[in-house]
């Protein structure tokens, strides 16, 4: 799961539209984007992908901390920080970030997920230096007092309010991790518990700075249009100055095997339908298996000839959506399955028929034909990926940070493409199972005890 | 998991005017420690990287199909989009959904091919096929976009949907179980809430006030009555296609000839629309969410037709009063106040007057707060001139932002829809920035004071009665309804 510093709506069209990026190029095979990769004296990783095919560019500054790095009765820290980022440091005011990237034409934003914290900017082009100075003056001198977090504590509770607490089933989305995860790394949440954030303080906030805002724990990626001697000049001149600090320890964040499955029911009065939640225990990111298990996902729930879409909503009538979503962790991470039974369908009938289609990719394994599609999907998402170059500098920080490998933003198709058919019905016969699940049925609450919705 | 981009979805739906955030300013009344600090010490290039818009060509079809065709090859992509001038605005008063059931069934089967084939053809080729009909536009939508390689694929899947959509019984019954546990799961979503007593108390007897079918439309819809909405108005003469990517002008024309040149022309004969209501006088609405741990509220009322000279000034006022995270509304309630994670306001704009609104997500406890800072920023820019400053650096956003548009062949592509579609000047996108330019702290505050217009503001509230209600009486006569839709007696709550 994601948060960020506000919800910007131009940012989340450039996420879900499509477009530009290099040269013309014949049909199928993606331009493979030029980079240079290289590391300041401080330890700052700088990556500088040049396309000149329009006027702007995406920086992106990507910090090797997230909610894994997180202490029990500090969780949602990592995340109330990056709001803090923004208000002020040496040079720039309280909230004058947001003032000098979108009054130049730009948009901005702060995400935060378990395993990193990034920052990003897309502007025109004649406006380098403004955003290198704006990540170089909060990396090097971030200036926060008591008010400012008392102020963003209150934004980030109504953050949680409004994503997860007034909406139904968000204690549910909560409740899966919890349930399946042992390591405190990845089972407590990103947004954290409203009394640890009450707890957080102002030395809380100086050290977490301290120990993980420095150059040698961060990546600097910069796609678009400028000439890279220059940029890398311009970096040079902004962030050599800020000293490198020791290297934090990373978490740990394995988890013991043997899990059994696990269940709960979340009584929700906010929910007016039910809804089956279910996670799997899959390997890494980046991992031949996790590409597997990723084909798999995506023949089974993407789109709507997927297995999950033709089977149980048009052809048994089980359910009215499902969605799954793979992730590709640094560490132990999971395959989801979120589906909303049809009013008058009994949740466990929904459950039951899930496992059914999970367990026929394990015993008769998937098509030729459907490992192509899922290809060609795979193939078009990264296509719009390049089409921003915002996307593709938040990909390639997270890429370098995640797997130290920010070309996999070139070879990622060929990763993915490099899974076969054997290969995905054996990652469902291994990770797919009884033993590696965990189970959140929700209920609305005013109809908890007649479990078959209406 | 998945919940940020359900969040997201939401909020960009309702601002579909697009773009970046505006201007600053000092914190308003006395200087909190909260306030936003300008330093101005940050190295800013104070010139606009001026970018042109790059044109489309365009074409007729014999049968009247108007088609925009706009060259962009720095990927292998290709996008259409095809505007039909007809839409949720039609919808008989009797049946809401009708044209959205008929986009949304267009994907259902065809006289070439049924519902799966439908669905395997277009993720086979990787595309993006989208059919929609939403509540309050002119106009119905189908959009394509995928890899350059199957342009003439695509073509070929667009065309028959448009033109031989058979609306098959089978798929319909399934389609409306899935309604319906839709419009039941949308009841548990403030926003929705929100929302739907918003464009009723606002729209009333026009078409607009409706923004989700009934269940009682969802099962009475049939099979024929979708034919007919079809084939009434899925006609050429009555669109425009737009083509954005990878493409050759000609060669993609001659197969937009060979697919869509077949398709009849007819007349068409738009149906009635009953009158815009006269503004209502400023009232507040309590839709009672037991539970919620948050109010929402939406303060708005009439703005603009997308054609009316003032929807530049009002874009520019807008971006100052609440436009993103630089807007005022956000940087007092959110950055000072710290009352909610976002406060915002935005403005529709079709071939009849849309919305403005002001909207915001907050604590119970800060209700009162948050109705009176939200409801003083209205007033403050409709009785206060805005600063030079504040005013130059609106203006010098929305033209400097337009070089990010320059990414995305589908964004441009909406450029040239837009402006084809509501009959906007031809050079409408090349004077933009002047426009823009020409706009002065006078004439912001004339359509602020038009626009915001308080004494016909329409307020709704969703939240938790049992916390809120004597909070919002204090700001007038509060009506209240369940989450249902249905108006509660006065006294019982």
């Amino acid at each position: 799961m994601r948060r960020e510093l506000f919800l910007a709506p131009l940012l989340a069209v450039l996420l879900a539209l499509a477009a530009v990026a290099q040269t013309t190029a014949p049909a199928r095979k993606l331009p493979p984007l030029k980079f240079q990769d290289l590391h300041l004296d401080n330890g700052l990783r700088v990556i500088l992908a040049p396309d000149p095919s329009a006027p702007v560019f995406g920086i992106c500054m990507t910090y090797n901390v997230g909610s894994r790095n997180e202490r029990p009765g500090r969780t949602g820290f990592a995340h109330l920080f990056e709001h803090m980022m923004f208000e002020g440091s040496q040079n720039v005011g309280k909230g004058e970030h947001f003032i000098l990237v979108e009054n130049n034409g730009g948009g901005m934003n702060g995400t935060t997920t378990e395993d990193r914290t990034n920052y990003f900017e897309v502007l025109p082009k004649n406006q380098l230096d403004l955003a290198l100075f704006l990540e170089a003056d909060r990396m090097g001198h971030l200036a926060v007092n008591q008010p400012n977090l008392d102020n963003q504590r209150n934004a980030v509770q109504e953050e949680r309010r409004l994503g997860i607490d007034n909406q139904p089933y968000g204690k549910s989305y909560l409740e899966i991790d919890n349930l399946s995860y042992d390591n405190f790394a990845y089972k407590h949440s990103v947004i954290g518990s409203m009394r640890d954030l009450n707890d957080a303080t102002l030395a809380d906030v100086q050290d977490f700075f301290r120990i993980y805002y420095a150059p040698n724990n961060a990546v600097l990626t910069l796609v678009g249009d400028f000439d890279p001697g220059v940029a890398l000049e311009k970096v040079k001149k902004y962030f050599a100055a800020i000293p490198r600090q020791p290297s934090p320890q990373q978490p740990d964040t394995t988890e013991d095997e043997h899990y059994g499955e696990r269940r709960e029911t979340v009584y929700d009065p906010l929910a007016r339908l039910p809804m089956v939640l279910i996670s799997y225990h899959i390997p890494t990111g980046n991992t031949p298996e996790n590409y597997a298990l990723k084909v798999l996902g995506d023949i089974v729930g993407q789109g709507e000839s997927s297995r999950f879409y033709q089977h149980l909503v048009k052809e048994q009538q089980l359910a009215t959506s499902i969605e799954v979503q793979v992730d590709s962790r640094r560490g132990p991470s999971m395959f989801y399955v979120m589906a909303i039974p049809r009013p008058g369908v009994k949740p466990e009938e929904l459950e039951q028929a899930i496992y059914k289609e999970i367990g026929a990719v394990g015993k008769d394994g998937v098509t030729a034909a459907e490992i192509d599609k899922a290809r060609t999907q795979f193939r078009r998402s990264m296509i719009q990926v390049r089409e921003s170059d915002l996307q593709t500098a938040i990909r390639m920080g997270q890429y370098a940070v995640f797997f130290n490998d920010p070309g996999l933003i070139n070879t990622i198709v060929d990763r993915y493409d490099s899974v076969s058919a054997e290969q995905v019905k054996s990652a469902a016969q291994k990770y797919l199972i009884t033993n590696e699940r965990a189970v959140v049925t929700t209920l609305p609450e005013s109809r908890a005890g007649a479990a078959g919705g209406r | 998991m998945r919940r940020n981009q359900f969040l997201i979805a939401a909020i960009v739906s309702m601002l579909c005017l697009g773009t970046m955030a505006g201007a600053q300013e000092e914190g308003s009344k006395s200087v909190s420690v909260n306030a936003v600090q300008r330093l101005n010490r940050a190295p800013v290039n104070k010139q606009v990287l001026e970018v042109k818009l790059p044109r489309p060509t365009e074409f007729h079809l014999p049968n009247g199909l108007t088609v925009l065709v706009l060259e962009r090859h720095e990927l292998p992509t290709v996008d259409f989009a095809l505007w039909i001038k007809s839409g949720a605005l039609q919808d008989p008063k009797d049946l809401p959904g009708l044209a959205k059931f008929t986009a949304d069934m267009l994907r259902e089967g065809t006289t070439h091919r049924n519902s799966a084939q439908i669905a395997s053809e277009t993720d086979a080729m990787g595309a993006t096929v989208t059919a929609t009909a939403q509540f309050g536009s002119s106009h119905s939508q189908v959009a394509a976009s995928g890899l350059v390689e199957n342009t003439g694929k695509l073509l070929d899947l667009v065309s028959d949907l448009v033109e031989n959509p058979t609306f098959p019984q089978d798929e319909l019954a399934k389609y409306k179980t899935r309604q319906l546990a839709d419009l039941e799961q949308e009841r548990s979503d403030p926003d929705f809430l929100s929302m739907e007593r918003f464009h009723q108390v606002l729209y009333r007897d026009f078409p607009a006030a409706v923004i989700a079918p009934t269940p009682a439309s969802v099962k009475g819809a049939t099979s024929e009555e979708l034919k007919q909405f079809h084939d009434r108005y899925y006609v050429p003469n009555n669109a425009i296609l737009g083509v954005a990517g990878d493409v050759q002008a000609k060669q993609v024309m001659a197969l937009i000839e060979k697919y869509f040149g077949p398709w009849k022309k007819q007349a068409v004969s738009e149906a009635k629309l009953a009158a815009l209501p006269a503004p209502e006088p400023a009232k507040v609405y309590l839709v009672d969410r037991p539970g919620s741990v948050q109010t929402n509220i939406v303060a708005g009322d009439f703005a603009l037709r997308r054609s009316d000279p003032d929807f530049i000034p009002l874009r520019v006022m807008n971006r100052i009063l609440g436009e993103g995270p630089t807007g005022r509304l956000f940087l007092n309630l959110r950055e000072e106040k710290g009352y909610t994670y976002g406060a915002y306001s935005y403005y529709t704009a079709d071939t009849y007057p849309g919305a403005f609104v002001a909207e915001t997500q907050v604590r119970n406890a800060v209700t009162d707060g948050s109705m009176h800072e939200l409801l003083g920023e209205l007033k403050r820019i409709r009785e206060q001139a805005v600063p030079e400053n504040d005013l130059e650096d609106a203006r010098h956003a929305i033209v400097a932002s337009f070089a990010l548009s320059l990414e995305k062949p589908a964004t441009l592509l909406n450029y040239w829809m837009t402006s084809k579609y509501y009959g906007l000047p031809e050079d409408y996108w090349d004077r933009y920035p002047a426009e823009v330019a020409k706009v002065t702290p006078q004439v912001v505050q004339r359509v602020a004071h038009k626009y915001v217009d308080l004494d016909h503001l329409q307020v709704v509230c969703v939240g938790d009665g049992k916390q809120i209600k004597d909070v919002l009486s204090k700001y007038g006569t509060v009506e209240v309804y369940d989450t249902n839709g249905k108006p509660v007696a006065a006294g019982g709550n």
